[in-house]
């Protein structure tokens, strides 16, 4: 196993980054498709494996009419969100109705633009495979969750049934099934996504799989849950002890008669009271992120443990839930502290850690397998053109 | 010259170590195992300058030759990469960094500061009235229905009050004269006490709260307020909201396009403090429109002082709150309005022009006496 390496420098890129940001404003917005172009290769080309690297191949001009179709959606969204509220519904069903196809362009084009020692990336996956993950399925599970409480409460008044034992078993028996379903539901989606994205993937002609199984994703999800609560009431005792103690306790009963008005609103928001719900805020911002980053962590060396290229080359995760989580966080900081100048920094630390824990196994004959890679990748043509290109987060 | 590097023939991962040798305007490629290539340096394509990443040589035959020797590479093709070029002399120079660094923060502040409002301004009146009444649309049905209640005030003072507005209020503005005022009022409780407020849509009609009309002591402080409204609806502030969130949304998506979950919660806090500053400003302009119009109404502008003063003694009494003591610092950033201090100071500004019989208040003349 080796891991790869990132070889820009926080530095390096806020000199490009500022350039970018300044030229996009000079121009009115019209230079972004070339800036973006510019980060995104200077991301694919420090990334590198045994002294080959990856190289972000679209072209600005490629990006300039799909960025010109999406700012003008954007800003007629944006207007019609304020002034009609059924409008910005339809607005909305249709840009449901459009994200499968958004996704599946996006992570097809995106593919196509990305070499790795001058072999190209691909994506194989049908576009009614985009619509059954991104759209039938989220909905199908989110009716079955909402289903069976909306059922129940339906039910047992029409049973006309009084509070008793039997009903209170039946509930007991409702909310665990819900749980379980719920943990299911998820665990389910999950492997269905992960599974569509990665079977599709290409490299030249070489085809990626996984096998993960729902399972698993269940468990990971249920010790993250478990972690939550026991987080949330971590916070919830520490929170009550300062309150007591401070006596904002009493503060907090009193704030009710001051609801109607916003300016006695703010003065209490802006005693001790605030301080409080700034600390509470906060406690909950940490706590979020240690667990996001524990089960995106957990995800991750699940898939990169299952998944494979052409069966021949493997792949591993070392990102942990700790570091992950730290670097988010001081990232966070840089960032406002700098009132986000600190951005460039703060990308490149996480690019650097997410690259420095991703393993691939290059033992058993990594350099004869790319060498076949030969001459395969020009039967998928460059046939892509412009694209429609929006930043959708599946990244593994 | 020479410069190292490897090549990759098309589309193929296998890589060979090899050099490229340049004299005048011709090129060879040696590659090791002993393939060579040669030819003029012209047919020769290179990817862009992009801080110290390896660049691509594509070769007639659509083979690769990579190497990082970046400078020796932009030295030899000089003419081919021109724009470039002076992207990356930008980017590699220090100063030239760190005038595009303040250049940014300028045009940044700049763009909130005064383009987003200037140009709302400009849309919102391009757009036709009856834009106004569309975002107006069912709001005051949906106010009637959660947040009012019917009005217990007599009929005759309400009547008399619509009827003072028609005559004397409406004429007053005639360039605006499109716009289709209607008068509401309304009871508005929370618990106990009533809530002294008005409030304007965009469509015209202006809602006065009981607890308003029964804090008012003559007819000149209800007539500052509806003017102070009517400045609302005629300065379009309600569709300049609509158009200058819009920009505000889009200019920080387009800066922070790809920025995590957590860089965006300290972007919202950014803009929420930006569209307070705008709808103070809207604020200002309207205290502004009512003031003028005051004069040319021979209605003395400290009644306007006196029912903003009245108003906020009414809600500081009511919470039974701490004085506001902190006139001007952190909570002026996050207050809608502008202090009512402020305001009131500039009441009597005006009321100083309206007591030498001014009809039109030049304040900086005025401020200059102190």
């Amino acid at each position: 196993m080796k891991a790869l390496s990132f070889e820009g420098s926080g530095f390096e890129y806020f000199k490009i980054w500022i350039v970018n940001i300044l030229l996009t404003i000079v121009t009115l917005g019209l230079y972004y498709p070339w800036a973006k172009v510019r980060n995104r290769r200077y991301f694919a080309a420090n990334s590198n494996l045994e002294g080959r690297n990856f190289e972000y191949h679209a072209t600005g001009k490629q990006l300039f009419i799909g960025y010109l179709i999406a700012m003008a959606i954007f800003i007629v969204f944006v207007i019609i969100q304020n002034v009609s509220p059924i409008g910005s519904l339809i607005v909305a069903l249709l840009f449901i109705l459009a994200l499968p196809w958004i996704i599946w362009r996006s992570i097809k084009f995106n593919m196509r633009m990305t070499s790795f020692s001058n072999v190209r990336f691909g994506f194989d996956g049908i576009l009614g495979g985009a619509y059954i993950n991104y759209l039938l399925l989220p909905i199908v599970c989110f009716l079955a969750l909402y289903g069976l409480p909306i059922a129940l409460a339906i039910v047992i008044p029409m049973l006309g049934l009084q509070m008793n034992a039997l009903l209170g078993i039946i509930i007991l028996v409702a909310v665990i099934a819900f749980i379980v379903l719920a943990f299911f539901l998820f665990a389910f989606l999950k492997k269905r996504n992960t599974s569509y994205a990665i079977n599709g993937y290409r490299y030249g002609q070489g085809e990626f799989s996984t096998n993960v199984e729902t399972k698993k994703f269940a468990m990971i999800l249920l010790k993250s849950v478990g972690l939550s609560i026991l987080a949330m009431i971590a916070l919830l005792v520490i929170v009550a002890v300062i309150a007591g103690f401070t006596g904002i306790a009493n503060e907090i009963l009193q704030l009710k008669d001051s609801l109607q008005d916003p300016e006695a609103m703010q003065m209490a928001l802006a005693g001790s009271l605030g301080m409080l719900i700034g600390l509470v805020y906060l406690g909950f911002i940490i706590v979020s992120l240690l667990i996001v980053a524990y089960l995106y962590t957990r995800q991750r060396t699940y898939i990169y443990d299952n998944s494979n290229l052409d069966n021949k080359i493997t792949f591993a995760s070392t990102l942990k839930a700790r570091p992950f989580a730290w670097v988010m966080i001081t990232n966070f900081i840089i960032i406002i502290f700098t009132l986000g100048f600190g951005v460039p920094w703060a990308k490149v630390r996480m690019a650097r850690l997410i690259l420095e824990n991703s393993q691939v196994n290059t033992n058993h004959g990594f350099d004869e397998y790319l060498t076949q890679k030969q001459k395969q990748q020009s039967s998928l043509g460059e046939q892509i053109g412009d694209a429609f290109d929006v930043d959708v987060g599946i990244g593994f | 010259m020479i410069i190292h590097g490897k090549w990759h023939s098309l589309g193929s991962a296998a890589q060979s170590v090899a050099a490229l040798y340049i004299e005048d305007d011709d090129y060879r490629l040696e590659i090791d195992g002993g393939q060579t290539y040669s030819g003029e340096l012209q047919s020769l394509q290179v990817s862009d300058r992009l801080g110290n990443v390896e660049r691509k040589i594509t070769l007639e035959d659509g083979s690769i030759f990579a190497s990082q020797d970046n400078d020796a590479i932009d030295r030899l093709f000089k003419d081919h990469t021109k724009l470039n070029n002076f992207i990356h002399a930008i980017e590699s120079h220090i100063g030239l960094v760190a005038i595009a660094t303040l250049l940014t923060i300028t045009f940044a502040f700049s763009f909130f500061k005064w383009g987003v409002p200037w140009a709302s301004t400009k849309i919102a009146h391009a757009l036709p009235q009856k834009t106004n009444e569309l975002i107006a649309g069912e709001t005051l049905k949906f106010l009637d229905k959660y947040m009012f209640e019917e009005s217990k005030l007599d009929v005759e003072k309400i009547e008399y009050i619509r009827e003072h507005f028609r005559s004397t209020l409406i004429p007053l503005d005639e360039k605006n004269n499109s716009i289709n005022y209607k008068l509401h009022f309304r009871e508005w409780n929370d618990g106990e006490a009533g809530i002294p407020n008005a409030l304007a849509l965009p469509s015209g009609d202006i809602i006065l709260t009981d607890e308003f009309v029964k804090l008012s002591e003559n007819q000149d402080e209800i007539d500052a307020v509806l003017l102070h409204e009517m400045g609302h609806v005629v300065r379009r502030h309600t569709l300049e909201m609509v158009i200058e969130s819009a920009f505000v949304t889009t200019a920080v998506m387009l800066i922070t396009g790809d920025n995590n979950g957590l860089a965006d919660m300290g972007v919202g806090l950014g803009s929420l403090l930006v569209s307070t500053n705008y709808s103070r400003n809207h604020e200002t302009e309207a205290d502004l429109y009512a003031f003028e119009h005051m004069l040319v109404a021979k209605i003395d502008p400290q009644a306007f002082s006196d029912i903003m003063n009245r108003i906020t003694e009414s809600i500081e009494e009511i919470n039974d709150e701490k004085s506001e003591e902190d006139e001007g610092g952190i909570l002026d950033y996050l207050s809608t309005h502008p202090s009512t201090a402020k305001r009131v100071e500039q009441a009597k500004r005006y009321s100083k022009c309206f007591q030498i019989g001014m009809i039109i208040c030049d304040t900086s003349t005025v401020n200059s006496e102190h």
